[in-house]
């Protein structure tokens, strides 16, 4: 290397003293988090529309989540759609508009115990896999019984046990009982 | 807030008041050290002597060497070395002396006689790393590199994420130095790495033991220190590029240096140096792991203006990095862990691509220091301001709902650190005894930017310590001692939505005093006994939230105090004199009190995306203790055996329970042959095939998720080949990693629940200075 380019050190390195320092771009504001508050099923059938929610509206941590069950009248066809909320929000943010647009990367699961039967999913994402935001199913013998619902991000939704793959974005159980 | 006001102006007055004093001659009691290069590369086995006192020594394994106790004067220095000429050197002895022998194939030339004091050597059991051993793992990663050092092991989160782990402590609990700064990032998390450029660094240093009083009261575990290559004094203009490229990943780095001195009349130095890293998918023996590629670029600078008496320097680097985090160890509650768990490996067999997907991880860490030193008759003043700059986003798996268009690419979570900190040092000697005292300051403001894991806040600290070494030739005892007083006072604002306006206050001494016995020059005895203390961190005293790695509920504890350790330290070190035999034997008894961990609560979080496992910060005493084992047999012609043990063993004295993630026992036992193979290199081309056997922890508590993985037996190789081309001396590097490719998990690595470890990654390294 030739030593007259030397000089040019200086001022090189004199520019990179210049570069400027990156700086916290907080400003104090939005530390709003993302949350699902709510889940809320909608039953019709039997002539009449049932609804059924889990809330936890302070997010994670602080009080449990709370619900109202699911009284279903026995030997009845049902048809249910679920949404997702936000309601730590005014006005309240529906999340299910979301689930809808990225549907491809969604799955609702269920998984029913006791007197709560098994559910048909009736939506499919733009592939023919399942969706699960609406269902059917028949009821049977009065009882008592439990619905689990989970809300899947990114499952593999070809592999045998869907519901055991993805991550869980939302998971609720919900009450049920089944009477005449 | 005014308490924190004025900082600023105060470290401008302390700057100016610095550059008063004056320098006067001196006398007696010096240092003449050095060390013995070729073309950049550290010599050993040089001979070199003073031909007045007629005393000599052997440059070490880094080509060092250091004569002590020497009185004004002059004195004739002479190096020799196998296949080279005779070198005299004079030197008028008034301080003490830091000379670099620069050795070249054909003949000797001493560098000019750079002037400095030497900084005051604490009695801590250390080790360093540097040369073809550091370079070889450079490129793989910093945690590769640090797992070299005695006493030292990794924290993993993946290949890509490893944390310094020593002597058994994490994190918090040890302290890294990043040329001279405080490394202040994210430490505080488990999957948060150091933000450090591994090839800016030429030397990385780990003491063992409490040296807390000079480098930190919270120091429990030990010190890592990361020091780039001294910068080029010569005139002229030289520099290095290194270029590796690895199969597992598929990964390349390149990085240069560039360095230069204008003229003889002005000394001044300056040197720029940058690294880029590409590195996609990793592979296990049976599957790709998806999602665990990684970009890095990192940009540094330096210049240093040295004067006869002192120098100023300044420096500057900066680090960025994007690293995608294994898909399959993204987790949304208990449910989804326990799946994974039971899968106990990706659900696809994953392909190969060096795209990078969420969930991911951007770090940027920023750093700028400018420090002066200034010789004294008997001693030096330092002083040294810096800021850092870190910028941690992380991006979960889910992007946000709703997102409007121009948030579609924000991290899910942001925390942006920003510290300035000030140190003002005043080394002197005065007949045998060595000193150090001064005061250091720091100020930090976090704030973080959506979700609510961690409040915004300030730390404002304050410190000052003062130790003093004594040390007289042919007497066998060497002993020191210090003390530091600390005091930390934390400001919390918000937290996520929330108003939190907590304030703490701490303060604390710590101090440590040690003593060496020589029973002979090749043996000796060093014990060392040492306090340390730490305050709670804020994600300690007030975190609130879910930690997607480990689908875990944490709930800080704002009632916690300081922890305190008293940690003693004994090691038995031998090095033959007339061959290359050396053992040591180190042992470590670590009491801390009110030590700060997660406890598993009985009862499960729940939330409305299910249950999750709910750790609460709590304080209990605890008990580290353990030894660790280096030894090397010269066999002769070339050939050595080298052997490494580490075994640890952790405690919770009141839950009568061992604690989590403690390193497991590890032998490692190596064959190294030196040889050469080509006339004119004065650098020995080697060998060596590495056996390491990881036993299965057995010293665990059974609150981990999966019980600790089995012991594993890994195989490593490697080459390292100096070549001549035309001029110059290239350094040429074979590396195999996991070479037999072993199927293992490690049970320090967190992603071991969900994925084996990476397999057989072959790299290949060129160093071609110029």
């Amino acid at each position: 290397m030739q030593i007259k380019h030397l000089r040019l050190l200086p001022v090189l390195l004199l520019s990179l003293t210049l570069w400027s320092c990156e700086g916290d771009d907080d400003d104090g504001g939005d530390n709003e988090e993302e949350l699902i508050t709510t889940v809320e099923l909608t039953a019709i059938g039997g002539g009449a529309t049932l609804t059924a929610k889990v809330e936890d509206l302070d997010g994670e941590g602080g009080k449990a989540p709370t619900g109202t069950p699911l009284n279903l009248k026995a030997n009845t066809d049902y048809t249910m759609n679920v949404r997702f909320l936000d309601a730590s929000k005014a006005p309240v943010e529906d999340i299910t508009l979301e689930v809808k647009t990225e549907a491809d990367e969604h799955l609702v699961c269920y998984t029913p115990s006791g007197a709560m039967t098994a559910l048909d999913i009736q939506d499919k994402d733009s592939k023919g896999a399942n969706l699960g935001l609406q269902t059917k199913f028949k009821t049977g013998a009065t009882g008592a019984g439990t619905l689990l619902l989970s809300l899947k991000h990114k499952p593999t939704k070809t592999n045998a046990n869907p519901c055991s793959t993805g991550e869980t974005d939302v998971q609720v159980t919900f009450n049920v009982s089944v009477s005449n | 807030m005014p308490f924190f006001s004025g900082i600023k102006k105060s470290l401008c007055l302390l700057l100016t008041c610095f550059w008063v004093f004056v320098l006067q001659a001196q006398k007696c009691d010096f240092v003449i050290s050095g060390q013995v290069q070729a073309l950049g590369q550290p010599m050993p086995n040089a001979h070199v002597l003073i031909v007045e006192t007629q005393q000599g020594l052997q440059s070490d394994a880094e080509g060092r060497f250091a004569f002590n106790g020497l009185c004004e004067g002059e004195y004739t220095l002479s190096c020799t070395h196998l296949n080279c000429e005779h070198l005299q050197q004079r030197i008028v002895l008034k301080h003490n002396e830091s000379i670099n022998i620069s050795l070249n194939p054909h003949s000797y030339n001493l560098e000019q006689v750079l002037v400095q004091a030497q900084r005051n050597d604490n009695l801590a059991a250390k080790n360093s790393l540097s040369g073809a051993d550091l370079e070889a793992t450079q490129g793989i990663g910093l945690g590769e590199s640090l797992r070299r050092l005695p006493g030292v092991s990794t924290l993993n989160t993946g290949a890509s994420i490893a944390k310094p782990v020593i002597q058994g402590l994490h994190s918090n609990r040890i302290v890294l130095f990043n040329n001279g700064v405080r490394q202040e990032g994210q430490q505080w998390g488990a999957e948060h790495a150091p933000e450090i450029d591994p090839f800016a660094s030429a030397k990385i240093t780990v003491v063992r033991g409490a040296a807390s009083v000079r480098y930190g009261a919270d120091a429990l575990g030990g010190v890592l220190l990361f020091e780039p290559q001294a910068i080029r004094s010569a005139k002229g203009l030289g520099g290095e590029l290194q270029m590796q490229g690895f199969s597992n990943g598929r990964g390349g780095v390149a990085s240069g240096m560039l360095e230069g001195r204008l003229s003889e009349k002005l000394p001044l130095s300056g040197r720029v140096q940058g690294t880029l890293k590409r590195q996609g998918n990793l592979q296990t023996p049976d599957y790709f792991l998806n999602n665990t590629g990684l970009s890095e670029s990192n940009f540094s600078w330096t210049t240093r203006y040295q004067p006869k008496r002192g120098f100023v320097e300044t420096y500057y680097s900066r680090f960025y990095n994007q690293l995608g985090i294994l898909s399959d160890a993204h987790i949304g509650n208990l449910t989804d862990l326990q799946n994974a768990i039971d899968r106990g490996r990706p659900l696809s067999d994953g392909q190969f691509s060096y795209d990078l997907n969420r969930p991911q991880q951007r770090i940027l860490h920023e750093l700028v220091k400018l420090k002066g030193a200034h010789e004294l008759k008997q001693g030096q003043v330092s002083f040294q301001v810096s800021r850092q700059f870190n910028r941690r986003q992380e991006y979960d798996s889910h992007r946000r709902f709703n997102p409007l268009p121009e948030t579609l690419d924000e991290p899910s979570i942001e925390f942006e650190l920003t510290t300035w900190a000030a140190e003002l040092a005043w080394e002197y000697r005065r007949k045998h005894w060595r000193g150090s005292t001064g005061l250091s300051s720091q100020h930090q403001r976090n704030t973080t930017d959506r979700g609510a894991l961690l409040p915004n806040y300030q730390n404002l600290d304050w410190g000052i310590f003062w130790t003093e070494s004594w040390r007289k030739n042919e007497n066998p005892w060497q002993v020191e001692f210090g003390f530091r007083y600390d005091q930390r006072r934390l400001e919390t604002s918000t937290q996520g939505n929330r108003v939190l306006e907590e304030d703490r206050n701490f303060s604390g001494f710590s101090g440590n005093m040690g003593a060496v016995y020589h029973f002979s020059p090749s043996f000796l005895l060093r014990y060392q006994l040492g306090t340390a203390w730490r305050s709670p961190h804020v994600s300690e005293l007030f975190s609130n939230g879910v930690h997607h790695g480990t689908a875990s509920f944490e709930t800080g504890n704002a009632s916690l105090q300081a922890e305190r350790a008293l940690k003693q330290g004994l090691s038995l070190e031998w090095k033959a004199q007339n061959r290359q035999h050396s053992a040591n034997l180190s042992l470590y008894y670590n009491v801390i009190n009110d030590f700060i961990y997660l406890e598993p609560q009985a009862r499960p979080q729940l939330t409305i995306r299910g249950a999750f496992p709910a750790f609460a910060y709590a304080q209990n005493d605890a008990r580290i203790m353990g030894l660790d084992w280096t030894a090397q047999v010269d066999l002769g012609k070339g050939w050595f055996l080298e052997q490494r043990l580490a075994l640890i063993n952790g405690w919770n004295r009141n839950l009568n329970d061992y604690l989590v993630y403690m390193p497991p026992l590890r032998l490692e036992q190596g064959l190294r042959w030196y040889f050469k193979a080509q006339k004119e290199q004065e650098q020995k081309a080697f060998v060596r095939i590495n056996a390491q056997w990881t036993a299965r922890q057995n010293m665990a508590p059974d609150t981990d998720f999966a019980p600790p993985p089995a012991g594993y037996f890994r195989l490593d190789a490697e080459l390292f080949y100096p070549l001549k081309v035309g001029k110059q001396n290239w350094e040429m590097g074979l590396s195999a990693f996991n070479l037999l490719n072993t199927r293992y998990r490690d049970y320090l690595d967190r992603l071991r629940y969900f994925a084996q470890a990476p397999g057989r990654n072959v790299a290949l390294r060129l160093k071609i200075p110029f």
